[in-house]
């Protein structure tokens, strides 16, 4: 019956509270959307962090901007675009696709064929063996074999 | 082929190279604002030193400005003061945009109105005063708006309201030579033109 | 007068270096056995030179000697002396001078343990390392020397080390990461003397595999540190940002993955070749990029340091000329060189060759991510920023295949394999993966079909694979005990860190799927809720620290009634430096950790607080330990400490594969 109850306990870990939220949402999808827009929007001034992470007056300023805006039902899309009409594009860690940036996605993906295609073409050069002699290479098959288990 | 293959590292390293070499002589930090040729923002806000008198964007077109976004909490603010009064008496412009800091009750601050009042006058008068007047951004709402993230940040404002130049850090004579003097000179010839243009 | 003491060794470290770089390279060319004799002592001298350097740069911060600008712009009376030892590499100056020392260390090790190389090669390598030695040396001389005074005016009182460095993580993650860092040196001398010999048979591998393997276990160790410090230490729970120093880390223990199983290859069936040598050279330039990108300025990170055009030129001739001059010798020689293969497509080989497409593409990605914003700004495309977004989506994309490869990699024989065999133990990996998987899951959360479930399965199939093979492998050996002990401590390494890798992948998508945090307002007494752990503030009061002061706060957390721990969070706020520093209090066990810090005072007594729980995060750094380790464990077989007559006598696995294609071709 206990161990019931904490099952039930761990399946329904919603927060109940007592001390206030400092920034109460209606639901969970827009705390979400919050949270995950604060992760993605820059710090203008800061070295390189997050608003979510730095404590300066813009990242402050853009943390409440982005609530409002969150509160007020905008979408994630809407919200990056109103950040990057004022502070450009440095501003959202996911940079704009332009013929530079498109590289950033085709490159990788070049590299992984072009290394899965070089293995496979040199498997179809080598099929041929230069020599081989099929019981002398039993023959040593059989030899390592002996050595690794004496090992 | 295969034998040029094996220089292909050492080709992309070099590239690479190369703008490591310009990365070493630009400023990483330097970014182009997206305001420049937009009009400025929509506000309506007090004026620091008599909260009553309110100002928006129509009461500050009609003829160029700067635009000085500031405050008392930043040495480099201050310390462009001087030069900019200079700017003042050579028939310039120049509106104050108080960028106010968030109040922090952990040190025991409070917002006070006529204690910033106090404290502006104070380093206006030690300074030197290069403001015709100074807009009090209460929440920083116009500062976002502008793209600002921090201070002192200058923007040039034309006379139809668009602005013209964002510049972020500090006056000083070579940034007003080097950047400045060109843009307000263009300002001028477009305006001659137009005014040239009309009967 | 000691810091005159320090740069005056470091002078003769200096010339000592620059020695090391002429005579065996000469003795090499030349044939004269004397001078390459005397690589050793050099080797040696150099590394006590440079270490005596360091000691009296550490001796003026341990004393307090605020003449010295480094120690008066770093360190204060006030700190305590642990702090005031590890000042010493808390400037751009002082960690130069801890790299270059580290690199000495290294040259001197190889001199101690290479006596089983022929002495030209022992030669060639020692004169390499000099080589480089000499580059930094001179960086460290004279772009950036540490020991210089601001006499006659000088500061009765410092400036103090930045808040973020007095930490327990400072200690000793720097040391360990340039450990990492710099010990792929001796792969790169390595790779380079063999060049310069034009020998590209087995043995270069075998010989360099044991030095790789400790640099990596080192970076690892370094990358894994800096993690965790950064999560307790920046006070908001992230252990991972993707900042281009990071990423500077992260470059070479990528390729220097890649680099130990091709060494296996190019060891045990001398294929590969140009290709390992390649990715040694690789490994040591991207350390070499990594330290230009910290060190000059070019990119915009949290951690970088103070910067300087003139050292960043330094520092870019330094790498044109090494990695540059590298490159040029390895297109030039290696045209001609072929290796033969063969090998079936489902063989080790490949499989190898497959971990090596993943880890080269990853770095690729890390590359592009890390560089590219300069790129758009040099090419007047306007500043971007690249982050989060973009490196998880293609790090999400590129492990799911790979841990699909690694579950099935150590199962696979080298030159040819057959399907049938291995259907019935790796389905049986398969069914107790999603056992495990299902189970875990169920037993600390709900069962979704979301990112942990497909982290839990991947992470499981390629732990419970790892362990099958052992097994395995162990019962081909013979029963019991003697089975176990006949398996080589190289493979028990590699399951070891297979297993390690399993865990990190767990752990990160544990994390990041079900981590909840809340900011939240609390007044002493006010209970908080979150995940099931009741937090309870009782008591909030100021903090009078030795160069601090702030305020404190203190937690009890319950659940379910039961008493789980008390908790203490602070915010600091150091006088002299004019920072703000966050205390985190963290409660860690394996399954959780539950992180408290403090925001800011709000008005009526009250603060803001940041609660969260983190399922499963310390997985993450248990399995970068555990990647460590098996590292270490590797490093313990035998046959990288067997004496010379033997090797000559005894074959040994590795050689008769050489026999065995002498024999095909007779």
């Amino acid at each position: 019956m206990s161990r019931l109850v904490i099952l039930l306990m761990l399946f329904c870990s919603l927060p109940l509270w007592a001390g206030q939220e400092i920034l109460p949402f209606e639901d969970d999808a827009k705390r979400q959307l919050y949270q995950e827009l604060v992760q993605q929007l820059r710090c203008p001034q800061c070295q390189n962090q997050n608003i979510a992470d730095s404590n300066a007056v813009v990242s402050i300023d853009m943390r409440t901007k982005t609530y409002e805006l969150v509160q007020q039902g905008h979408t994630k899309q809407e919200v990056i675009e109103f950040m990057v009409d004022r502070y450009g594009n440095f501003v959202h860690y996911s940079p704009p696709l332009n013929p530079l940036t498109i590289l950033l996605w085709v490159l990788p993906v070049l590299l992984l064929a072009l290394m899965l295609w070089y293995m496979l073409r040199r498997r179809q050069i080598v099929q041929t063996p230069e020599v081989s002699n099929p019981a002398l290479e039993r023959e040593l098959d059989a030899i390592i074999d002996a050595y690794r288990s004496k090992k | 082929m295969r034998k040029w293959l094996f220089f292909a590292p050492l080709a992309i390293f070099l590239g690479v190279s190369v703008f490591l070499f310009t990365g070493l002589f630009s400023d990483p930090w330097t970014r182009d604002s997206v305001l420049l040729n937009r009009p400025l923002p929509e506000f309506d806000l007090p004026d620091l030193m008599q909260p009553e008198q309110r100002w928006n964007r129509e009461l500050l077109t009609g003829e160029p400005f700067l635009l000085s976004v500031w405050g008392v909490w930043c040495p480099t603010c201050k310390a462009q003061l001087g030069f900019m009064t200079e700017l003042k008496e050579q028939g310039i412009k120049v509106v104050g945009l108080y960028y106010p800091l968030p109040v922090d009750p952990a040190f025991g601050d409070h917002f006070s109105l006529g204690q910033l009042q106090r404290d502006v006058q104070r380093e206006l008068a030690y300074f030197g005063n290069p403001y015709q007047f100074n807009i009090l951004d209460e929440n920083r709402r116009l500062s976002l708006d502008l793209g600002v993230s921090g201070s002192p940040e200058t923007f040039l404002v034309d006379a139809t309201g668009k602005i013209r130049m964002h510049h972020v850090g500090d006056i000083n004579p070579r940034v007003w030579r080097q950047k400045f003097e060109p843009a307000l000179e263009q300002l001028q010839q477009t305006s001659l033109v137009q005014l040239g243009a009309q009967p | 007068m000691i810091p005159e003491l320090g740069q005056l060794a470091l002078t003769f470290s200096f010339a000592l270096s620059l020695l090391l770089g002429v005579v065996p390279l000469y003795g090499s060319y030349t044939g004269n056995e004397r001078a390459l004799m005397l690589g050793k002592p050099l080797a040696l001298a150099a590394a006590l030179f440079a270490g005596l350097a360091f000691v009296a740069l550490s001796y003026a911060f341990y004393t307090d000697d605020f003449t010295v600008i480094n120690v008066a712009s770093n360190s204060s009376s006030v700190l305590p002396w642990y702090y005031k030892l590890t000042a010493t590499w808390g400037s751009h100056e002082g960690s130069m001078l801890l790299w270059v020392w580290i690199l000495t260390l290294w040259t001197a090790a190889v001199a101690l343990f290479s006596k089983q190389l022929p002495l030209l090669m022992q030669g060639r390598i020692l004169g390499i390392m000099g080589w480089i030695g000499v580059g930094f040396i001179a960086f460290s001389l004279f772009m950036s020397n540490a020991f210089e005074r601001s006499l006659p005016y000088f500061p009765v009182e410092g400036n103090d080390l930045n808040p973020l460095l007095q930490d327990f993580g400072m200690i000793i993650h720097p040391p360990l990461l340039y450990m990492g860092y710099v010990g792929f040196a001796v792969s790169f001398a390595f790779a380079i003397a063999a060049l310069l010999g034009g020998k590209f048979d087995s043995t270069w591998a075998r010989w360099a595999r044991p030095w790789t393997l400790a640099a990596w276990m080192f970076l690892t160790l370094g990358i894994m540190l800096g993690s965790w410090w950064a999560y307790k230490e920046l006070g908001w729970g992230g252990w991972w940002f993707w900042d281009p120093v990071e990423n500077a880390s992260f470059m070479p223990w990528l390729v220097g993955t890649a680099l130990i199983h091709t060494l296996a290859v190019t060891e045990k069936r001398g294929t590969f070749k140009s290709w390992t040598v390649l990715l040694a050279l690789a490994t040591f330039s991207l350390s070499l990029l990594g330290a230009f990108l910290v060190r000059s300025g070019v990119l915009v990170s949290v951690h970088s340091f103070a910067t300087d055009p003139s050292r960043g030129m330094f520092l870019l001739v330094f790498l044109l000329i090494v990695i540059g001059g590298s490159l040029l010798l390895y297109a030039l020689r290696m045209r001609s060189v072929r290796s033969q293969a063969r090998y079936q497509l489902f063989s080790r080989e490949v499989m190898l060759w497959g971990n090596n497409v993943f880890m080269l593409t990853a770095t690729l990605v890390v590359f592009l991510g890390t560089l590219l914003p300069l790129f758009h700004q040099e090419l007047g495309l306007g500043s971007i920023s690249i982050g989060e977004p973009f490196f998880d989506a293609m790090f999400f994309y590129l492990t799911i295949p790979f841990s699909l490869l690694l579950g099935l990699g150590p199962w696979v024989r080298w030159k040819q394999q057959k399907w049938q065999p291995l259907i019935p133990p790796l389905a049986m990996v398969a069914v107790a993966a999603l056992m495990v998987a299902v189970g875990l899951m169920a037993a600390t959360q709900s069962v979704q079909a979301n990112v942990a479930l497909l982290g839990l399965l991947l992470g499981a199939w390629v732990g419970m694979s790892a362990l099958g093979e052992v097994g395995q492998r162990i019962r081909q050996f013979g029963q019991g005990l003697a089975g176990i002990r006949k398996l080589s401590a190289s493979h028990y390494g590699m399951t070891t860190a297979h297993i390690g890798f399993a865990v990190l992948v767990i752990g990160i998508a544990m994390t990041t799927t079900y981590s909840v945090e809340r900011d939240v307002r609390m007044q002493v007494g006010d209970t908080v809720t979150l995940s099931g752990y009741e937090f309870t503030l009782l008591d909030l009061y100021k903090l009078d620290g030795p160069n601090y002061g702030g305020e404190a706060a203190d937690l009890k957390v319950e659940r379910d009634g039961r008493f789980i721990t008390n908790l203490h969070a602070e915010k600091r706020f150091y006088t002299i430096q004019r920072t703000v520093m966050t205390e985190a209090a963290i409660h860690a066990r394996l399954s959780r950790d539950l992180y408290v810090s403090l925001g800011e005072a709000l008005p009526g007594d009250a603060w803001s607080f940041k609660m969260q729980v983190k399922p499963f995060v310390r997985w993450i750094w248990l399995g970068g330990l555990l990647m460590a380790i098996g590292a270490t464990w590797s490093l313990l077989d035998v046959r990288y400490r067997r004496k010379v007559l033997r090797r000559d006598t005894v074959p040994q696995a590795g050689e008769l594969s050489d026999k065995h294609k002498e024999l095909a071709h007779a």
